[in-house]
């Protein structure tokens, strides 16, 4: 049931909302696997950052992957590797609140061990970690309603900073904009539809913003 | 303000982000050093880079090392070594790289607080650093490199701060400094990515015998073997059976530091064997709105290096939306994405498959033209490299984090 879009001029208590933006730097990590046991190992080695970077760069849209693996450790062992069951197991893990790093690399693991041998692939993978720079942006929410308004406009890459790096990389545990929506105004179902929404199911910013702004528009107008 | 400009291309919040991550940095003077001001890829990039920087309030500036014609042949022979194409380096070329090193230490002014030395030809100034932040930024491909010649300047590039390499397969197990990974970009705004009118393309196309009806395969690249001009030559041929009007234009300039290059123009001549479709044009190095052309007037655009840096002209061909098909090799991997941007293909047969295949699917080339201009506009600009080295600055200067 939507707040109604007569309430969303009221401010909220506490802190407005800033948007910030991230970008990132790539970092070589030193790891490469031409097998799919040395892609296991390298998972289980791997820091947070390189997770994070062949898991959810993908998201922003760069348009390295074709879109049906929804991350680099899926897209070599269907690509490179051949075996698209394995793929496919791959691709789709989840990533939705409240998993971490961990979970997910748990996960992977889970996936990728039994099938791991000495099947390589046509090149090997070389693993990246990223390290995000954070930017401040013009924009700020003072009411539900400049929040609505802004979550359409501002940069995609501040979309995927605030509901996926803060959460994942940043360790919050939970994205900002259930923890605002929650914490200044009690909005605790909507928040929770946010938290459902799994990040790693979406190869664009563009495509996330849509899902975040339609749950939105759910409950507040 | 020029970088405004570039608003149309990436849009206003990208330029805004560059302005905040510049002001973070305003308080660093930076130099970049290089080896020449005037031709190469590097001194292209540097030539606009500069400019951007100091229209940010940046304190940047780009001084380039002198030598004479000895020392550029020891660095031309460091090149090819460190690319794994020759071998067998003399002794005393050791010695006369650090007498220029120490000369250029002598006569420029080396204390900023940033300094970018810009492949091997200068890397040895570290040995004089008084002070700043050091970054290698290295532009070629260190994978194979000769073990002594990399052992050697190995020794220099562990003494910086940190080093950038284009893609991660150029980057290095035996560094010990962090190593970030920067491509490097085309600029929308130059002669040989702007704009041009449909009828100045037919022009310059007919000017050189090339016929704008018919379907034109293009590649631009230097004679070089890494290159492979009797691949692109045999690939022609084997699409030719399937497309009997089509045109081949391969576009090289004379590399006056390359003596090879004049032999693997023969050996391609005599590979193309009269055939009045092959087009082997050799045009001067500031021909850049004559490439322009013809990369719009292409209709598939090759680039089936064996060996690559990074390899721009996929790039350039990308953002005119034309599709690429590229060898698996360097830079090129992350430019055509296979079935997406174009196609990779290792052999002359595969890559005239793929080639025909082009040719026959109009809606294809152009949904891939397409996919390509926007991998270009997303991650091969001037304003990401701009943006993606301040970014450096900021870590190197542990100021990424707010």
């Amino acid at each position: 049931m939507g707040l109604g879009a007569k309430a969303l001029d009221t401010r909220g208590r506490g802190a407005p909302f800033k948007f910030f933006t991230a970008y990132y730097i790539s970092l070589y990590s030193k790891m490469r696997a031409r097998t799919l046991r040395q892609l296991l190992q390298g998972i289980k080695d791997a820091d947070a950052n390189t997770l994070f970077h062949h898991l959810f760069h993908t998201i922003r849209s760069k348009h390295l992957i074709p879109p049906r693996y929804a991350n680099d450790f899926a897209h070599w062992v269907g690509e490179e590797v051949g075996d698209e069951e394995l793929a496919a197991a791959l691709s789709d893990i989840s990533g939705a609140e409240p998993a971490t790093i961990e979970d997910i690399r748990k996960e992977l693991v889970a996936v990728l061990e039994p099938h791991a041998d000495d099947r390589a692939g046509k090149s090997e993978f070389v693993f990246v970690a990223m390290e995000p720079v954070v930017v401040e942006t013009s924009y700020v929410a003072h009411t539900l309603a400049d929040f609505l308004d802004l979550v359409e406009v501002v940069p995609g890459e501040s979309i995927v900073y605030h509901f996926v790096t803060r959460r994942v990389l940043e360790g919050t545990g939970r994205n900002d904009f259930s923890t605002w929506l929650e914490k200044n105004f009690g909005l605790s179902e909507v928040a929770e539809a946010l938290s459902r929404i799994d990040p790693l199911m979406y190869n664009s910013e563009e495509s996330l913003r849509g899902d975040i702004l339609k749950t939105l528009k759910r409950y507040l107008l | 303000m020029m970088l405004e400009k570039y608003a149309q291309f990436v849009g206003e919040d990208e330029i805004d982000a560059i302005v905040k991550l510049a002001q973070r940095l305003e308080d660093l003077s930076i130099l970049h050093v290089n080896s020449t001001a005037a031709g190469g890829g590097v001194a292209e990039i540097l030539n606009r880079l500069i400019p951007l920087m100091r229209e940010l309030g940046l304190r940047a500036d780009w001084k380039v090392i002198r030598g004479d014609q000895e020392f550029f042949t020891v660095t031309k022979t460091f090149h090819n070594a460190l690319q794994g194409t020759t071998s067998a380096v003399p002794e005393h070329y050791y010695t006369i790289y650090e007498k220029w090193q120490e000369i250029n230490a002598n006569e420029l002014d080396l204390d900023y607080d940033v300094v970018f030395i810009h492949d091997p030809q200068p890397a040895g100034l570290v040995k004089y650093r008084k002070k700043g932040l050091w970054i290698w930024r290295c532009h070629i491909d260190l994978s194979t490199p000769d073990p002594h010649v990399w052992s050697y300047l190995r020794r220099y590039v562990s003494q910086y701060n940190l080093a950038i390499f284009h893609i991660p397969d150029f980057a290095r197990d035996d560094l010990d400094i962090p190593q970030l990974l920067i491509p490097p970009s085309i600029d929308p705004l130059s002669p040989k990515n702007m704009e041009l009118p449909q009828t100045a393309v037919e022009r310059i196309v007919r000017k050189f015998d090339v016929d704008p009806e018919r379907p034109l395969l293009l590649q631009v690249s230097r004679f070089d073997r890494a290159k492979d001009p009797l691949g692109v030559v045999e690939a022609y041929r084997l699409a030719k059976r399937h497309v009997p009007d089509l045109q081949l234009v391969y576009l090289g300039s004379p590399a006056h530091d390359d003596p090879e290059g004049e032999a693997v123009y023969n050996e391609t001549v005599k590979a193309a064997g009269g055939d009045r479709d092959i087009h082997l044009l050799m045009l001067p190095p500031d021909s850049h709105v004559e490439v322009n052309a013809f990369q719009r007037a292409a209709t598939v655009v090759m680039q089936k290096s064996i060996r690559e840096g990074f390899g721009l002209t996929v790039s350039e061909a990308l953002w005119k939306r034309k599709p690429v098909v590229g060898g698996r090799a360097g830079g090129i991997k992350i430019q055509v994405i296979h079935g997406v941007t174009g196609f990779l293909a290792t052999s002359p047969k595969t890559a005239a498959h793929y080639t025909t295949y082009l040719i026959r699917e109009k809606r294809v080339r152009e949904e891939m033209g397409n996919a390509g201009r926007e991998h270009v506009r997303r991650n091969f600009l001037i304003t990401h490299q701009l943006r993606r080295y301040l970014m450096a600055i900021a870590y190197a200067a542990k100021r990424h984090r707010l």
